[in-house]
């Protein structure tokens, strides 16, 4: 059959591991913040600024590399500020990611309407352009071809590395294990914290970025839902990277199912896969699939 | 040469004074244990030399030397140690991790896990701990949890090491283990301060003693030079205590009927035995004591009967539905402090019904009258009456639903003289009301004072009963003979031999 | 005590005051950095809402979704429980709403939306009751669950919509007949010339009424607090916990469905995908600007009906969206503010 065999290509995996890049970088972000213990639920605002940010800056200097880096600083200070509720203020970490959500979403359809004059989106600019000379391998030459993608490739294993073989992580972790413990051996708990929550800031900024780049535009409401996406791949990762990884390929595999099934015109209901990130991450989470146990501490202020 | 003096350390948390012009010193090289009831200061002095708490005034030396600490790191810079009651382990980490953690030998951050493994398994071996120190800490026991707490000190080199009751978690084996390791430490020029109540423990190991109560250092002697012997520091502990007047306890002689019997009872918890042929039984109009050290499964057998715990094998029946309990954590699980008295006893009432406030300021009106609660106004919260009164309105609470069956536990902890005579007189009150009354305290004064028949339990099991006659007969000789004060020991000594297992042959 | 009571309520009137005040700094310079007149568009805004009645009955529309949303949420944080979900519970109650509205259209006026109004509760009380049967056997917060949950009930919905219930090349259901709307304000009261205000306002302030007896003089609202305030102390006293924390959802979530009344009876006549606008979540920063407290909810969902009628009258000289970003600005100003005073306070307390 035409779909089975449009499923089966090179094309499909290649669109299936593209599209996992803003997942892993929201999902790895959060994971970051969540194991020193504060629960980030506004991954999906700060995707949604950067994605903005770097459209915006995108646009009026015309240079790519420029508004990278003022989308990620401009991410940067909004994830301080997150932490300055969550860590010294300790200010509930849900209410405040809630807050952040609601401020972030009418702070950037404000200055959509403001700058571009539109409701719906910015117009169009070159987003970054893949690597040319990686095209031309076998295989795996569409994946490694998009710099970010690449890059979150690579951020699988440094994440592991930087969580499991240095002092950062092992001090970090234990801040979202147990705080107290950590304290009494002289590990400053909430500058962990804050590292933690810059950490999300920086990551769930490059995803953002992806999403704009890779659609040469900034569109209002076009993260939709992927920053929750991403808590749900962290969860069923087990907030633990490499598994993180496989859950995102898990959750663009079924986005990247979705599209193909609605070009190729036959009746399944997409809606019905669109759910199904959301529905394992629930059955996950009651234990039907493996088990699976947050940070000790996370959540809780200190 | 002394290694610790404290100067008039005075802390205060609220109108609660923990510590009061706290003054003695600790010798170098020296087993140095420190005793006293449950809040009587010790953890918040040992917290305040760890750096946890800052002292509101005094002095601190360490070495001769003036220190002020800011955070436990100053303490661990200064070679001190401590090793919590409750355990400051991380259950997710291995055995590796939780030593090396804020000390970590690493280069450009990265960790030099080959190093690190070499040095702690050294120590492992030098001081025999036999540990895996790949294992997490959720696959360990108790005993081998402490002795990664242990590990953490040595792998720190600290030279003066506290231990904040380290023997209450352990078997008797374990705890013989635990003290060869002590005297390891001495051997080697260290500095252990061990905090304990238990009073033959104090006798095998420490060199000096300091007692402490209500904040103050009440009591100071050198074990083995200065001919320290038992029933002085029972006295030096217990002694100070009956200043209010005992209510008179007499018994009905009706015999009530049997509400509650459990009888083979096992219960598990994360793959623990806590409760192991567990049998009881109560009737109404008498008061079992249940007598333990804590953690033996007294909080097991009162979740058992209160209906929370279901996973278990054995017999229980309970003969009424009306069950009602007196938590030993007030703050935690005995009221809502942010409610008023009132409000809290409307939280008892069965039927969902439309409440007046003038309904609940009458209610804080007569509990306050009739139980002599000091309010400054009808609505204050609880968060604002001090522990004794909190306890009263607890007890007013609980004793107004009229139930069958009470769940007393550690009623008077923490709770001043005045209150706590007036919580026996109303236990007793209730008792005489044919109530049947379930006593689980730590407190052996008010066990032996208050119970008709007393159970020692010991790691889940009711190891040995006393009955009436035997209690009283041994307390009337402690209390008459003022010449002989070994009498009322005899009785403690016994039951404590009980109460740490010295004794389960029976 | 009396005068804490006094002073909490004092602490809390400070810091709603401050964040409102800090709010307002706020947007003058932001105003003043985008080169306009804050002054005009103040007084623009005021004379636009205040000067006509229709501006006033538009307020009071607006204000009515967030009355009803705001209650249903502040349940559960009474309870201590974050209902995040309350986007995807309102959503799939008022699709009940209009979907039995439609079918049962042959019944009497009165008869129709008692039975609306109870499937709309019902089914999203149901969807309440999933992350609370989760939260109790399962040990798992609420806080993912609903999240998850309101992603999974809009699909069912869109689902549902498309291939069974949707007007063709619309993501609505079928309007409701003529004369099963509710009555509109200005039909009795001409001084609200015509504004969508209905008698689902009305249907709104009784909610904070009953949420109001409910929670503060019922033996179950006292035991609802006493579970958000401590559940373990609640278990000991012998509230069946799981009982309340079932029952707070299942109501917390039934309630926020009534605002489908609002929409589907007194505005459009049907359910239309996206109508909710992330009601949900303004929702939660309303309950949250009122401390959870009825009368606070109505002030608070007035304040933000305004802003959100206010945008409408100043998109000539600025955008309508700046309203969005200012509601944003005083949740985040309200959190900190209301949060550092305390702090602030306590530390005075001490000393």
């Amino acid at each position: 059959m035409d779909l089975i065999s449009s499923i089966l290509s090179i094309t499909f995996l290649t669109q299936v591991f593209r599209m996992m890049t803003p997942y892993y970088f929201g999902a790895n972000g959060a994971n970051f913040s969540e194991r020193g213990g504060v629960i980030n639920i506004s991954i999906e605002g700060f995707m949604n600024l950067s994605a903005f940010s770097f459209a915006m800056f995108g646009i009026i200097s015309g240079n790519i590399f420029f508004s990278l880096l003022i989308a990620i600083t401009i991410n940067l200070i909004f994830s301080i500020l997150f932490s300055w509720f969550t860590v010294k203020l300790k200010i509930n970490q849900i209410i405040a990611g809630v807050g952040f959500n609601l401020f972030i979403a009418g702070l950037t359809k404000f200055l959509l309407m403001l700058i571009f004059g539109s409701s719906s989106n910015t117009h169009r600019f070159e987003g970054i352009s893949d690597i040319d000379i990686f095209k031309k391998i076998p295989i795996i030459g569409g994946i490694v071809s998009d710099p970010l993608t690449l890059f979150c490739i690579l951020l699988v294993f440094v994440s592991n590395f930087i969580l499991y073989k240095t002092r950062f992580g092992l001090r970090l972790r234990s801040a979202g294990e147990n705080p107290e413990a950590a304290d009494t051996l002289g590990v400053r708990v909430r500058q962990y914290k804050f590292y933690g929550i810059m950490l999300s800031g920086i990551l769930s900024a490059l995803g953002g970025i992806w999403l704009a780049s890779n659609q040469n535009s900034y569109s209002e409401g076009m993260i939709a839902g992927r920053g929750y996406i991403a808590l749900a791949a962290m969860i069923i990762g087990k907030w633990k990277p490499v598994n993180i990884f496989f859950a995102c390929l898990m959750f663009s595999a079924f986005e990247a199912l979705e599209i193909t099934l609605q070009i190729s015109g036959t009746n399944i209901p997409t809606q019905l896969i669109q759910m199904l990130p959301y529905l394992i991450t629930i059955l996950v989470l009651i234990g039907f699939i493996g088990k699976t146990r947050p940070p000790a501490a996370d959540g809780e202020a200190y | 040469m002394k290694a610790i003096e404290f100067n008039e350390i005075t802390k205060s948390f609220g109108d609660f004074y923990a510590n009061s012009g706290i003054t003695f010193s600790i010798n170098k090289n020296d087993v140095h244990c420190i005793l006293g009831e449950n809040g009587a200061g010790k953890t918040t002095l040992m917290n305040i030399l760890y750096g946890i708490h800052k002292p509101d005034s005094g002095k601190l030396l360490i070495n001769g030397s003036e220190v002020h600490f800011n955070s436990p790191l100053d303490a661990i810079s200064h070679k001190i140690g401590m090793v919590h009651q409750h355990f400051m382990l991380i259950e997710d980490f291995s055995v590796l991790e939780n030593v090396i953690l804020g000390n970590e030998i690493s280069e450009f951050d990265v960790i030099d896990f080959k190093k690190s493994r070499e040095i702690i398994n050294a120590l492992i071996k030098k001081y025999r701990l036999n540990l895996n120190i790949e294992c997490k800490i959720s696959d360990l026991n108790i005993s081998q949890q402490q002795k990664v707490e242990i590990l953490k000190l040595l792998y720190r080199n600290s030279d003066i090491l506290i231990f904040d009751e380290p023997t209450s978690v352990l078997s008797p084996v374990e705890i013989h283990e635990f003290f060869k390791i002590v005297d390891e430490f001495k051997s080697e020029g260290k500095t252990v301060i061990f905090i304990t109540h238990k009073l033959k423990e104090v006798m095998e190991i420490s060199d000096k003693v300091t007692v402490l109560s209500r904040g103050k250092v009440t009591f100071e002697k050198r074990t083995k030079d200065e001919g320290l012997d038992l029933s002085e520091l029972s006295r030096a502990i217990t002694g100070k205590e009956e200043t209010h007047s005992d209510p008179e306890n007499i018994k009905n002689d009706t015999e009530g009927e049997v509400v509650l019997t459990m009888k083979d009872i096992c219960l598990f918890k994360d793959k623990l035995p806590k409760l192991k042929d567990f049998e009881i039984r109560l009737s109404r109009g008498e008061i079992y004591g249940v007598c333990g050290v804590e953690g033996n499964g007294q909080n097991e057998i009162a979740d058992l009967i209160m209906g929370f715990e279901n996973n278990y094998s054995g017999e229980l029946i309970r003969l009424t539905k009306k069950v009602s309990i007196i938590p030993e954590d007030r703050n935690k699980k005995g009221m809502i402090k942010e409610y008023s008295i009132g409000e809290n006893f409307v939280l008892k009432f069965k039927r969902n019904r439309y409440v007046s406030d003038n309904q609940v300021r009458k209610i804080s009106e007569d509990v306050s009258q009739n139980f002599d609660v000091r309010l400054s106004s009808v609505d204050s919260d609880l968060d604002s009456l001090s522990g004794g009164n909190q306890q009263k309105v607890i007890f007013a609470r609980e004793l107004t639903a009229d139930n069958d069956i009470i769940i007393l536990m550690h009623p008077t902890r923490g709770v001043d003289i005045n209150a706590s005579g007036f919580i026996h007189k109303k236990i007793l009150e209730e008792r005489n009301k044919m109530k049947a009354i379930l006593l689980i305290s730590s407190d052996l004064d008010e066990l032996i004072k208050l119970s008709d028949r007393l159970g020692v339990i010991y790691n889940g099991k009711i190891v040995k009963e006393f009955d009436k006659s035997e209690l009283n007969r041994n307390y009337a000789e402690g209390q008459f003979s003022e010449k002989n004060p070994k009498n009322k020991f005899d009785i403690y000594e016994k039951i404590g031999m009980y109460m740490i297992g010295l004794a389960d042959e029976e | 005590m009396a005068w804490l009571m006094k002073s909490k309520l004092m602490l809390n009137f400070i810091s709603v005051a401050l964040s409102l005040f800090t709010t307002i700094l706020i947007v003058v310079l932001l105003l003043l950095i985008i080169g306009k007149n804050p002054v005009e568009i103040f007084s623009l805004v005021l004379s636009e809402i205040f000067g006509s009645g229709y501006g006033i009955g538009q307020v009071l529309f607006k204000a009515t979704p967030l009355i009803i949303c705001g209650c249903g949420i502040a349940v559960c944080f009474h309870a201590s429980l974050f209902n995040i979900g309350a986007e995807g519970q309102l959503n799939a109650g008022s699709f009940a709403i209009a979907l039995s509205a439609y079918y049962f259209g042959f019944l009497p006026f009165p008869i129709l939306i008692i039975c609306c109004t109870l499937a709309g509760f019902i089914v999203s009380g149901i969807f309440g009751l999933i992350p609370a049967l989760i939260k109790i056997k399962k040990d798992v917060s609420e806080v993912i669950t609903t999240i998850m949950l309101n992603f999974i009930i809009l699909a069912l919905i869109n689902y549902f919509l498309v291939e069974f219930f949707a007007v063709k090349a619309t993501m609505r259901t079928e309007k409701i007949n003529d004369d099963d709307f509710l009555f509109k304000l200005s039909d009795y009261i001409p001084f609200f010339q015509g504004s969508s205000v209905n008698a689902s306002f009305f249907i709104a302030l009784a909610i904070s009424v009953i949420f109001y007896l409910l929670i503060y003089k019922t033996t179950f609202g006292y035991k609802l607090r006493a579970v958000g305030f401590n559940q373990t102390a609640s278990k000991y006293i012998g509230i069946n916990t799981g009982k309340i924390l079932l029952l707070s959802f299942f109501i917390g979530a039934g309630i926020t469905s009534l605002v489908g009344l609002n929409y589907i009876f007194g505005y459009k006549g049907y359910y239309e995908l996206g109508f909710s606008n992330n009601l949900g979540f303004t929702a939660i920063a309303v309950s949250l600007l009122a401390k959870n407290n009825p009368i606070g909810i109505i002030l608070s969902s007035l304040l933000f009906a305004i802003l959100d009628y206010g945008g409408l009258s100043v998109n000539q000289l600025v955008p309508k969206e700046i309203m969005l970003l200012i509601q944003g600005i005083i949740i985040l100003s309200l959190l900190s503010i209301d949060k550092a005073v305390k702090i602030y306070f306590e530390r005075k307390g001490m000393a």
